[in-house]
């Protein structure tokens, strides 16, 4: 990625989920912090949610949720991994049971964040994590 | 830490006669049973009508949400029972759809079909307990023909029966969404409540701050917002629909959430009823004394529920359930220890009901009516958040009434305010969360709670069945039923498509099918999702 660059994310819920609140606070969390967000918000499917990571060229996408579709994680997980972008850093936020969250890293997913994280921690993560991007292990 | 109420009032440490001064008992607070009604609705508080203790059931299954209330009314739950919906009937579409089948039974019971609701209740009574079905503005439309459907099915006396099923239509600005247009919902609204009103059905319409609340709102905002619903949704019932206002006040029950603020809570509950009974006597000029009692339940709140020691919750929901009981409510169902993770395990579910029995039984607190009446500080605290609420709700008025706030985006950007002012609190150290910013241990240290979880195959079984139920259908009945709701749905929006969709509902269509139709003959597309094609051809 450029050098310099702001890192951007995509904050979505994914699915049926309705539940915005992780996702609002998120989004306003990372723009604090400098960071460029896309808020897809509600009733996004893991096509969509490619799609417009392709389209915004971004560097992270984080899913809120609440409630169990985790498999709709998966299939988002699958659908970037076909689509090569592993580029991508994949973060999940919400009150997703500890059992799920092996789970959902083994499928790729970075890491998952309870709820009332510190913005701290999301952001730290983030910007050490990401790939290549301003402060990342690749720079 | 902050000393302030939740809506940012600072808290003194002594409240005095001088805090409450121009108080008058008789005007502003009356005897339990007496105008404004304050101090509830009974003289002689819970000694003449106990709250009815339940738990929200609904996750799989229907069949399987069956067995989990039955299983309910054997661990304590009394007087009445509570369901709410899944993801998909929420919207509605079908368990079979290409989105919906991922979410069937994900949150709540599948409803979408009267064949559901039949594997709901089988064997569960439909008289003698409230029947309490929570779901969305548009499924509501569903869930009281089925209620007519069923009962006429198996020859219950529809005005036996009791509860509430359908619902406001504001739920989709609080994180409670169904996918339908706002002018579409307020439609629903009216003809449902009309069609139960005239029909005496005593079915009622969910109106309720709890998702308001729940998404972030204050206390006074959560007041203010639900004044503003009712005002306007019973107003236009009275001027739209000719209803009689004292037919109308049997319509609506609130569900207050019942956060951790203690006294606040008490004080939200204290003025709501003195909100409601003004405006039902003074705006509405109500003939009966009844007109005046807003039907009000308690859910504690699943919001103050902490991820991090879940067992911490257990305290919490026995505060909160204390609370609900000291303000006088008609019904409770409490969070339960593991909201944060999942939907109630079986032990949770029993933690939370023993909770309001231990409430009910062992501390005294249902022997004497509003007993915490002439304290300064629990008084104080109730003229301060009908002072607060007023100043937000007249805001509302200026702005045209709910609907049009919310056309404006104004109550969205209250509810995002809010969010984002509660998160700052906690992040701050401004307000302590026990387990979270106060004494936090590692995650790996935490206790293990048992987690019940719908996984992507019980899903996929729902929508598989449905897919292959529907195959089975008298296909002949159903699009005659749905031909008919299509040419109801394109007269004028006064014209009630209640009696249509009880038809269609009776010859087996589907939610998605009911709903797909309607917004057709709308000019809207038949799915929401724009995945599938209407199957129907009806010009």
């Amino acid at each position: 990625m450029d050098k310099g660059r702001r890192i951007k994310v995509i904050i979505s819920m994914i699915g049926l989920d309705d539940h915005i609140v992780g996702g609002v606070v998120v989004s306003k969390i990372l723009r604090d912090a400098g960071m460029e967000v896309v808020y897809l918000g509600t009733y996004q499917t893991p096509e969509m949610i490619v799609q417009a990571a392709i389209q915004e060229n971004v560097d992270v996408i984080g899913i809120s949720s609440h409630g169990s579709n985790y498999s709709q994680i998966a299939e988002l997980m699958d659908l970037l991994r076909k689509k090569d972008m592993k580029d991508i850093l994949v973060i999940c936020g919400g009150t997703i049971p500890k059992k799920q969250i092996p789970k959902l890293q083994e499928k790729g997913v970075a890491q998952v964040f309870a709820p009332q994280s510190t913005s701290e921690s999301i952001v730290n993560y983030i910007v050490s994590n990401v790939k290549g991007a301003d402060g990342g292990p690749n720079k | 830490m902050k000393r302030e109420t939740d809506y940012g009032q600072p808290i003194k440490a002594v409240y005095t006669p001088k805090d409450i001064e121009g108080l008058d008992y008789d005007k502003d607070l009356g005897d339990p049973g007496k105008y404004p009604y304050t101090r509830g609705y009974y003289p002689n508080g819970y000694r003449s009508r106990l709250w009815t203790q339940r738990m929200t059931a609904g996750l799989g299954s229907s069949v399987e949400t069956n067995r989990v209330l039955k299983e309910y009314r054997d661990i304590g739950q009394r007087g009445g029972m509570c369901v709410i919906c899944d993801r998909s009937f929420a919207i509605p579409i079908d368990s079979d759809h290409p989105i919906g089948r991922k979410e069937a039974g994900v949150l709540g019971w599948p409803g979408s079909s009267l064949l559901e609701f039949e594997e709901l209740m089988d064997g569960i009574p439909m008289t003698g307990q409230s029947v309490t079905l929570l779901s969305t503005c548009a499924s509501g439309a569903l869930q009281l023909a089925y209620i007519v459907a069923y009962a006429e099915k198996k020859g219950v006396n529809l005005s036996e029966i009791h509860g509430a099923g359908m619902s406001y239509p504001f739920a989709n600005c609080f994180g409670q969404s169904d996918y339908q247009p706002l002018d579409l919902n307020v439609k629903l609204f009216l003809d449902t409540s009309e069609y139960a009103i005239r029909n005496k059905i005593k079915m009622r319409s969910a109106i309720l701050s709890q998702h308001f609340q729940e998404a972030g709102g204050n206390n006074a905002q959560a007041l203010a917002v639900e004044m503003a619903m009712l005002n306007e949704l019973c107003g236009l019932l009275v001027k739209d629909r000719g209803l009689d206002f004292d037919d109308v006040a049997a319509l609506p029950f609130e569900l207050v959430s019942i956060g951790i603020r203690f006294f606040e809570e008490i004080a939200k509950m204290r003025a709501l009823r003195r909100m409601w009974a003004k405006l039902a006597k003074e705006k509405f000029k109500a003939k009966k004394e009844k007109s005046c009692h807003l039907l009000i339940a308690v859910h504690t709140s699943g919001r103050t529920m902490t991820y991090q020691q879940p067992l911490n919750n257990i305290v919490r929901t026995a505060i909160e359930t204390l609370a609900g009981a000291i303000a006088g409510c008609t019904a409770i169902d409490n969070a339960t220890l593991d909201n944060a993770h999942a939907e109630p395990s079986p032990l949770a579910a029993r933690m939370s009901l023993n909770t309001q029995h231990i409430v009910a039984d062992e501390t005294g607190v249902t022997d004497v009516a509003d007993p915490l009446a002439g304290s300064y500080f629990v008084e104080y605290l109730t003229n301060k958040v009908e002072e607060e609420a007023y100043k937000i709700w007249n805001k509302i008025e200026e702005l045209g009434g709910m609907i049009a706030a919310v056309k404006k985006g104004y109550i969205q950007e209250m509810v995002r305010g809010a969010m984002l002012e509660r998160y700052k609190e906690v992040q701050s150290g401004d307000r302590l969360v026990i387990g979270v910013n106060k004494l936090a241990i590692p995650p790996e240290e935490d206790f293990e709670i048992p987690i019940k979880e719908v996984k992507a195959e019980d899903s996929e079984k729902i929508a598989r069945r449905m897919e292959e139920w529907k195959k089975t259908r008298n296909m002949r009945l159903v699009v005659e039923s749905l031909s008919q709701l299509y040419g109801d749905a394109k007269k004028e929006d006064r014209y009630n498509l209640m009696p249509s969709i009880i038809e269609a509902v009776k010859a087996y269509a589907t939610a998605g099918e009911v709903m797909g139709v309607i917004r057709k003959a709308r000019g809207l597309s038949y799915d929401p999702f724009n995945m599938i094609e209407c199957p129907f051809s009806f010009e």
